[in-house]
């Protein structure tokens, strides 16, 4: 397991053969040499390649950056991934009320909003227990916790089933979540201002008179979303990302932890979320059927004219989409304790534990995290062609090579082998029919493990 | 530890004391699941008719063949590999292309010659064709280990699967291959379904013989210590890398030999037979039956024909969805597996 992350990982040691690296450079010599000559042929067309390679691999990098998160973390190929892009991007169709899509009322069925508000009660309950429960032990007894627990995580789980019953209401239903969000924040951003300002200031007396404007602000923040039709679409976005990523805290606290005790092997953790990938695959195609399913355009889909090239404001969105997880990864785990934690972990779960570092905690939320990038790119490929039943295996695929190109377990390795994914993937159709791209991008794949096993940014 | 020889002695044993039967069974979970199967496969029988459990049996014999041959590759040498179908689909191809008769014509190309050649001499090819690209797909994936194995085998599988769709000028794309001949042994021919089940018995047989002699000769004693360690086995003075190659090429045969006769039963091929769900699914039928045992693979295999045929007697799924169902059984049972029994229902060797 951790301790034999060598081992665990399987990467072939670089090959001593002495033609070798002679071997590697022609290729890439040929295929740059290939690129500059299709350029050269007819610029406007290579323009437009590059677009689409960029457009492409912005959601490759984006699986990467989740799909390296978990790998490096606790060292196992998790492939509910897949089934978290999937989730993601049906999710989205199962919200959006446009009237355009025509059936969505056929969809949506009470089993699936049940089982939904269910994963959410749990998760909830979960956190709490372990966030909340510690803090206010001496205060107050434990069975009153216990059914104040219990009692708000219900009410949480009814509420996620009503908010996705009536998805043409969801500015409505979701205002009063956002307000108290908004609340909650600007509550805790005051109290750690106030904290670093004048450190021995009661932070309950803080809180206390934070709490009048943060409510008004998120009273405020609620009535705006409720009286604005255009949110939906983003808020469909947030709701499927997180219930993905629920989903995911769920799988790792309900069932990997204790897969993880006993596993002797990485791949009992793999074939274990095979199954899930199986079942989760299965369940969308009997809930949306196996036809492929448009999603709304969701903004700027008339292309601009660039250079001869057209591109879609949807893509140029993507691409920052793509940059801006990159930055927000980078943030959490270079300048936050819980990033240090998580590398910690990544390096050696063992000794993290022992220095007293709550492993399942922060695992579980790196699971929530990575599963919400997976559901974001998938939103992102859903928007982009359509949605089908199979796309999450292949973009979980996808996912994992642009990390191994990039080069496994590291960070700016995941966002620069998206890119470079995308990029030979368009490339490479150029003088082919669309539907190779699935077999470039699996003969980069191979390519880069016979001669790059490190990848282009090795792991230090 | 030489594997197969002792259930099979112990099965005989058992066939000639009834007695021994039932002190034998207690604690013997493979028995007892294998005597659910054919009892659950005999009900099955009697509720369905002859036409469709036929049909379900022929289904059952292919899927063994593919589960027998990969479980050589994943439980005894312990790779991975969901690649399998890849194989499988070469094998129908050139089974579908080399006997089919159906006339196709292309816009650029123009009239593409059919052979027409017969079912037995094209056999063979399959087998050989399976084992040639097993041999250098090998090569190339020799190096890899456990999830790397595992990331390109699924490669491999969608690779082939783009080429049975792209392809055009062979494997006439999407459009698939009509008129797929039947076995035919001089003025004979096994158009009935019962001799065509009969046929793919003999065949599994013939493969499950195979691969009793690979897994209880001193080759198969080499695989199963390459899974356990293989660096170990390497200072021994066996070259790891060689015993890999060559039980990838033989398993790969095999399947090559499945896919002609799917190809050849059913009579129609197109590249949705190949995809990589399949080839999963087959995975995780070898998984369910039992890594490292050959009855395992029956059984699981028996259990995947069972449970969708199963499912259409089950009132509240619509037919149309059984397939779905079955997954997700499947998908659910791997799970469990995985926590409370990862050697498979009846195998020898934890994952």
């Amino acid at each position: 397991m951790a301790s034999n992350r060598e081992g665990a990982r399987g990467l072939p040691r670089l090959i001593n053969v002495p033609g070798t690296r002679l071997i590697a450079a022609l290729l890439t010599a040929l295929a740059l040499g290939y690129i500059a000559w299709k350029i050269g042929q007819a610029p406007p067309q290579a323009l437009q390649f590059a677009f689409n390679g960029l457009a492409v691999g912005a959601v490759y990098a984006l699986l990467a950056l989740g799909f390296t998160l978990v790998y490096s973390t606790v060292w196992f190929f998790d492939l509910y991934y897949g089934a978290a892009a999937a989730l993601g991007a049906y999710g989205v169709f199962y919200l959006r009320t446009d009237p355009a899509l025509g059936s969505r009322l056929d969809i949506n069925s009470l089993p699936v909003n049940v089982i939904f508000g269910a994963v959410v009660a749990g998760v909830f309950a979960w956190t709490l227990h372990t966030m909340i429960e510690p803090r206010l032990r001496r205060r107050a007894s434990p069975a009153v916790l216990r059914t104040g627990v219990a009692v708000v995580a219900v009410a949480m789980g009814i509420y996620t089933a009503i908010v996705l019953s009536y998805p043409e209401h969801l500015q409505l239903t979701l205002s009063p979540a956002v307000g108290l969000a908004t609340a909650a924040v600007a509550i805790a951003i005051t109290q750690r201002v106030a904290h670093s300002v004048a450190s021995r200031v009661n932070a309950t007396l803080v809180a206390l008179i934070a709490a009048a404007p943060a409510a008004v602000l998120g009273a405020w923040c609620g009535y705006l979303l409720s009286g604005a039709p255009g949110a939906g679409l983003y808020l469909s976005w947030a709701v499927s990302c997180l219930l993905a990523g629920c989903v995911g805290l769920a799988l790792y606290r309900g069932l990997y932890v204790y897969m993880r005790e006993r596993a002797r092997s990485p791949l009992i953790m793999l074939v274990a979320s095979l199954g899930i990938l199986l079942a989760i695959a299965a369940l969308i195609v009997i809930v949306f059927q196996s036809a492929p399913r448009p999603l709304p355009d969701a903004f700027g889909s008339t292309p601009w004219n660039i250079g001869g090239a057209r591109i879609k404001g949807f893509n140029v969105f993507a691409i920052g989409v793509a940059l801006a997880g990159f930055a927000g990864m980078w943030l959490l785990l270079k300048m936050t304790s819980f990033g240090r934690a998580v590398r910690a972990i990544g390096d050696d779960e063992e000794v993290s534990k022992v220095v007293g570092i709550n492993t399942t905690v922060i695992i579980a939320v790196v699971f929530f995290i990575g599963a919400m990038y997976a559901a974001m790119a998938g939103i992102l490929t859903g928007h982009d062609t359509a949605l089908q039943p199979r796309m999450g295996l292949l973009l979980l695929l996808k996912g994992w090579i642009a990390s191994v190109v990039g080069g496994i377990g590291n960070l700016y390795g995941a966002i620069v082998g998206g890119f470079v994914l995308g990029l030979v993937e368009q490339f490479g159709i150029w003088d082919l029919a669309g539907e190779w791209k699935d077999a470039i991008s699996f003969g980069l794949l191979i390519l880069f493990l016979s001669f790059w096993p490190q990848g282009l940014l090795p792991r230090r | 530890m030489p594997v197969n020889i002792e259930g099979i002695r112990e099965f005989a044993r058992l066939a000639r004391e009834p007695s021994e039967l039932v002190r034998h069974a207690r604690g013997n979970i493979g028995l007892w699941l294998t005597l659910i199967a054919v009892a659950a496969a005999a009900v099955f029988m009697l509720m369905s008719g002859t036409k469709f459990a036929v049909g379900a049996a022929t289904l059952f014999a292919i899927w063994a063949i593919l589960a027998v041959s990969l479980n050589l590759v994943v439980g005894y040498t312990g790779l991975l590999s969901v690649g399998h179908v890849g194989f499988f689909g070469i094998g129908a191809y050139t089974m579908a292309v080399l006997t089919s008769e159906a006339p196709y014509e292309q816009l650029r190309t123009g009239v593409i010659p059919t052979f027409g050649w017969p079912f037995f001499a094209v056999l063979p090819l399959c087998i050989v064709l399976a084992g040639l690209a097993a041999l250098i797909v090998g090569v190339v994936f020799n190096r890899f280990r456990d999830d790397i194995f595992v990331l390109v085998s699924f490669g491999f599988a969608i690779i082939a699967y783009s080429v049975f769709l792209n392809l055009r000028s062979v494997t006439r794309g999407a459009f698939g291959i009509h008129e797929i001949v039947r076995p035919q042994i001089g003025a004979w021919t096994f158009d009935g379904n019962v001799a065509f089940l009969l046929l793919a018995l003999v065949f599994l047989g013939f493969v499950m013989l195979i691969s009793w002699f690979i897994t209880t000769s001193s080759f198969g004693r080499v695989l199963t210590a390459i899974r356990e360690d293989e660096q170990a086995i390497e200072v021994f003075g066996y070259q790891a890398t060689h015993f890999k190659l060559a039980v990838w090429v033989i398993s790969a045969m095999m399947a090559g030999l499945a896919g002609g006769l799917f190809a050849s039963w059913t009579r129609f091929i197109d590249p949705n037979s190949f995809i990589l769900l399949e080839s999963v699914l087959l995975v995780s039928i070898v998984i369910l039956g039992g890594l490292a045992s050959i009855w395992g693979s029956l059984l699981g295999a028996m259990a995947f024909v069972l449970l969708e045929e199963g499912m259409r007697f089950l009132p509240f799924i619509p037919t149309e969805y059984t397939g779905q169902a079955r997954q997700v059984v499947l998908g659910i049972l791997l799970v469990l597996l995985m926590l409370f029994r990862p050697q498979g229902l009846v195998g020898r060797f934890r994952l």
